[in-house]
């Protein structure tokens, strides 16, 4: 049965045949010979084809698995972390003076926001918006690492309820809460703190700090540098899977973070905030000091100014104008302010003397009111024109005798001066848990030479007698050095650190004092009782002692040298006079009570004028309100 | 007629020979269909919508397959130039009322939307064969030249939609078929070269995201979030499937939508990811048995229409394979081509569907040569 179209086909074909005499039969043949050896060729072509795709599927499957399969992990899986709080800062007491604490920022998600210019409209419609906040959005906007876009930081939920009002004009707009580092007194203890601010490339290579994968902020200065690392706690992390849009499908894994742990700190935050009261319109340092352990109860540099500012971003005109203050707020002058101690040093160099055994108690020296040197034009004066008359050691302590000191520098001589200074630690480090301390400057033949190019001269050895001159101290080098007398030679390395607690166990880790960095010089204790005497007759000697006028504080005796150091302030040379800038600085240092130390105070006020009525009333009051609230805070402590 | 005994119905060969189907060819393809289903499953999240519309086609396919392997060759044959007339019409028509994304490949026809030019890629092969059909092999330069002809016109007006992967598949389809004709090799190959010459000229006339795909072909890493994100995105997730594959249901790269198109051109990423080298090596064996077992069957046809159609048609799909793999494995550059029998889509799978269906139909209607 042959339907009609094969008819027709083989019709055609036959004809076909005809048309060329072509001999089907051979033909065809021949056409299914070709045919087979194409298809051969074809096979072959096909399975070499084959083989080579294999072999490519091989290498980027087999061979290659390891390398994609990181990349496809890396392509799913991110890891968000989540920043640690930090721990708080509390004084010895107990009481707060750093925390976190929960604002509300205005915040709008980059990707809802489409149109810039009208956004900015819109937001000016329902905020007010001044040209700088402006520029700031725009700002947010351009930078790529940010999400979202903080329009207005730190409102108040009343600011937010009027805002909300109209929202409907920018319904992309929401309430952002965050933590935010807060300080208590932000003025007080500015220097002790420091601040926090957002991690920088310098923090991530610095070897003080860790630095964790999503630490946003970290401590930039004061305690809040120095010990970041017990105060950051440990980031935890997210890991997440998302797909090829960034869309979160699933959380694979989470560690939680650890919160920082809390520090408490030597310092009375009372006694602090009274001190800081009396010096804030000053400019200069009190630092008060447990001699028997090298706790630190009171830092102060003045003035302070308001760390606060940085924890939120500070602007740029704020940080600026910080910066050109002209009382320098941003100094911290009980580390970083270098004065020279003025006589306030006499007591170290008597020792020296006494320890050389180039003098001993029952030296005297006449003053006339001025030392002749030879050689020397000038007389050097004595701070009392018609002269002390014959003055030991322990007097020309008590009535700061300059031509005493004059006499003796110039028996000891700078080489004895300088090297034993060291003992007392003037002229490094002191060690106390703050970076970048300055260290002063002890002058000596060889640094004159290599500084200024110039010999010593034996002039310049009286100056340093009476701590002027070169000679540079900073008042925490002071404190160390006034301890070094009220303990007999005993110190300890200062520290603001008193323990942390952990956050996880609630354990208490106490300081730990570290090997004492610092000298003890071995002081005779008969020189060292001269000098005690001289000390205590300073202040309690009526009539005699420098600072025989201070009030009395029942019956504590205090024991402290006044000092009071002409300053030649470069202003002054210019001749752009000021009647503040050539007032003299007035220095104070101090140990309480006599017999049995309990705290050293020193005192610095710059342009404060005498030593005596300026640094040692402040001083006085510091032991005073120590000594009285004392016993609270032992109470306190249990 | 006498060379001819009778119609190749062997006895006792059951329902397969019944319906004219080649049981080994239906049952690759059933395979690897079932492996399209479950990765277009998987791939898409477990949406069972996709798979039953997939489905509706495969249904649709082998309906269409079974009906066509009935029809005589012959008859096939008589109908050729109709169905090759008819589509370039199909095509002319795209060109002025085509409907489509970013080409207008797509014929709205109100209750049917589909791709004149998937059609040219059996109809392209089944003209040449109906050309060749009657004429003595080797062909002459005069039927040479009409045959390429046959093949230009519809490449040249599918360049134009455009869709240049398509119009390059059929060319190529249209080639395969001039070769199996028996034209000298010798003339194959200075063709081919002119082919290249002609190259630069081809290039001027390319669009513009033609010229980048091309160009992100030779350096696929120089744009990783653009055109070349794909062949980055789609050998990471073959790479990640390692030798046992993630496992069915786990393949993060397709399913998290880093790779594109998951379940049409890139498919078969989709599903080495999951299946690893060992399903690959499964499937492309089973595309090459396809391709082998198509090949035998044009060598024991016993005409020309016969062999050319059922050969090049079974080249043409091994070359689809070649097409769509080679893409995802960065040997070619990323042309819109399907992978046969898995990638989702109507118009191909049953087109596909309908190839096979001429295939068995040249095989089940073959006749025995009295010796």
């Amino acid at each position: 049965m042959k339907t009609k179209a094969r008819k027709d086909s083989i019709r055609k074909r036959r004809k076909i045949e005809e048309k060329y005499s072509w001999d089907r039969m051979n033909d065809a043949e021949e056409e299914r010979k070709s045919h087979s050896n194409r298809a051969i060729i074809a096979t072959l072509v096909v399975i070499g084809i084959f083989f080579t795709y294999m072999v490519k599927l091989y290498e980027v499957q087999v061979s290659g698995y390891e390398y994609y399969s990181t990349k496809s992990d890396s392509n799913r899986i991110k890891i968000r972390p989540v920043p640690a709080a930090r721990g708080k800062i509390f004084d010895r007491n107990g009481k707060v003076i750093a925390k976190n604490i929960s604002t509300f920022d205005l915040i709008v998600k980059k990707e809802l926001i489409k149109n810039k210019e009208e956004f900015l409209e819109k937001a000016s419609l329902i905020i007010k918006l001044d040209s700088n906040q402006k520029k700031n959005i725009i700002k947010q906007f351009k930078n790529r690492r940010l999400k979202d876009i903080t329009i207005l930081e730190d409102i108040t939920m009343d600011e937010y309820s009027k805002i909300s009002v109209d929202k409907h004009i920018l319904p992309e707009i929401e309430l952002g809460i965050k933590s935010r580092r807060a300080y208590t007194h932000p003025y007080a203890t500015a220097h002790i703190l420091g601040y926090i601010g957002k991690v920088s490339d310098s923090d991530i290579e610095s070897e003080v700090v860790k630095t964790q994968e999503g630490m946003v902020e970290i401590g930039k200065l004061g305690i809040e540098r120095f010990y970041q690392n017990i105060l950051a706690g440990e980031s935890g992390f997210e890991k997440l899977e998302t797909d090829a849009f960034g869309e979160v499908i699933r959380t694979i894994e989470t560690k939680e973070s650890r919160r920082g742990d809390d520090i408490y700190l030597t310092i009375d935050l009372n006694l602090q905030k009274f001190i800081y009261k009396k010096m804030k319109n000053k400019e200069g340092s009190v630092i008060a000091m447990n001699p028997n352990n090298g706790e630190i109860l009171a830092f102060v540099s003045a003035p302070g100014y308001d760390i606060n500012l940085f924890t939120k971003s500070i602007s740029q005109k704020d940080y600026n104008k910080l910066l050109q203050d002209k009382r320098k707020p941003m100094i911290n002058r009980a580390i970083n302010g270098q004065y020279p101690p003025a006589s306030t040093l006499k007591p170290f160099i008597g020792l020296i003397a006494l320890d050389e055994g180039i003098i001993n108690s029952k030296k005297f020296v006449s003053c006339s009111g001025a030392y002749k040197l030879a050689n020397h034009k000038r007389p050097f004066k004595c701070w009392k024109k018609e002269g002390h008359g014959p003055a030991d050691l322990s007097y020309a302590i008590t009535q700061s005798c300059d031509v005493f000191f004059y006499r003796v520098s110039e028996l000891v001589g700078i080489d004895i001066i300088s090297e034993n200074l060291y003992k007392y630690g003037f002229g490094k480090k002191t060690y106390i848990d703050l970076y970048n301390e300055s260290v002063g400057l002890i002058p000596d033949r060889a640094w004159k030479r290599k500084n200024l190019q110039q010999p010593w001269y034996p002039g310049e050895t009286l100056n340093i007698g009476i701590g002027q001159g070169y000679f540079l101290s900073t008042p925490i080098q002071l404190t160390l050095a006034t301890a070094s007398i009220a303990t007999a030679g005993q110190t300890y390395t200062p520290h603001l650190f008193l323990r942390s607690q952990d956050s996880k166990t609630g354990d208490f880790i106490n300081y730990e004092a570290e090997d004492n960095k610092f000298i003890t010089p071995n002081v005779d204790h008969d020189s060292l009782d001269i000098v005690h005497h001289a000390m205590w007759r300073v202040t309690n000697e009526r009539g005699v002692g420098t600072a025989s006028r201070l009030k009395k504080i029942g019956n504590i005796e205090i024991a402290g040298k006044t000092g009071t150091a002409q300053v030649y302030s470069q202003d002054a040379e210019k001749g752009q006079s000021s009647k503040k800038i050539l007032q003299d600085h007035a220095l104070f240092i101090s140990y309480a009570p006599f017999e049995n130390p309990e705290i050293v105070v020193t005192v610095i006020v710059e342009h404060g004028g005498g030593g005596s009525s300026t640094a040692a009333p402040i001083a006085r009051d510091t032991i005073e309100y120590y000594m009285e609230n004392k016993k609270t805070v032992v109470s306190n402590n249990e | 007629m006498s060379e001819y005994i009778r119609d190749g119905v062997k006895p006792f060969s059951g329902l397969s020979s019944l319906l004219h189907i080649d049981t080994k060819l239906f049952i690759a393809i059933i395979i690897i269909t079932i492996f399209g289903l479950t990765t277009i499953y998987s791939s898409s999240g477990g949406d069972l919508s996709l798979v039953i519309k997939q489905f509706t086609r495969v249904t649709i396919g082998i309906v269409t397959m079974i009906f066509i392997a009935q029809v005589h060759p012959d008859n096939l044959k008589l109908f050729s130039p109709i169905l090759y007339v008819f589509t370039l019409v199909l095509l002319i028509l795209v060109l002025f009322f085509g409907v489509g994304n970013t080409a207008d490949r797509w014929l709205d026809l109100y209750f049917i939307k589909f791709q004149p030019s998937e059609l040219m890629k059996i109809f392209v092969p089944l003209m040449v064969a109906y050309y060749y059909s009657n004429k003595p092999l080797p062909p002459k330069t005069k039927y040479l030249f009409v045959s390429i002809i046959i093949v230009l016109t519809p490449v040249l007006m599918i360049i134009k939609q455009p869709d240049l992967g398509t119009a390059l598949l059929i060319g190529m389809s249209g080639a395969i078929a001039i070769l199996l004709a028996g034209i000298s090799l010798k003339f194959f190959i200075g063709s081919t070269v002119g082919g290249f010459l002609l190259a630069p000229v081809l290039w001027m006339n390319m669009h513009d995201y033609q010229k980048e795909r091309v160009l992100t072909f030779f350096n696929p890493e120089s744009d990783p979030m653009g055109s070349g994100y794909h062949l980055m995105q789609s050998k990471i997730a073959l790479g990640s499937g390692g030798f046992f594959g993630k496992g069915l249901f786990n393949g993060t790269q397709s399913k998290l939508g880093f790779v594109p198109e998951h379940s049409t051109d890139f498919i078969f990423t989709a599903f080495g990811e999951e299946f690893g080298f060992l399903g690959v090596i499964l499937l492309m064996t089973l595309y090459l048995f396809i391709a082998l077992r198509g090949l035998s069957i044009s060598v024991k046809a016993t005409d020309n229409f016969g062999r050319i159609l059922s050969g090049t048609l079974s080249l043409t799909i091994f070359l689809y394979v070649l097409v769509n793999v080679g893409m995802v494995i960065g040997f070619l550059p990323v042309v819109g081509a399907p992978l046969p029998f898995m990638s989702y889509g109507g118009t191909s799978m049953v087109t596909l569907f309908a190839t096979f269906g001429m295939i068995m139909s040249v095989k089940s209607h073959q006749r025995i040569l009295r010796k």
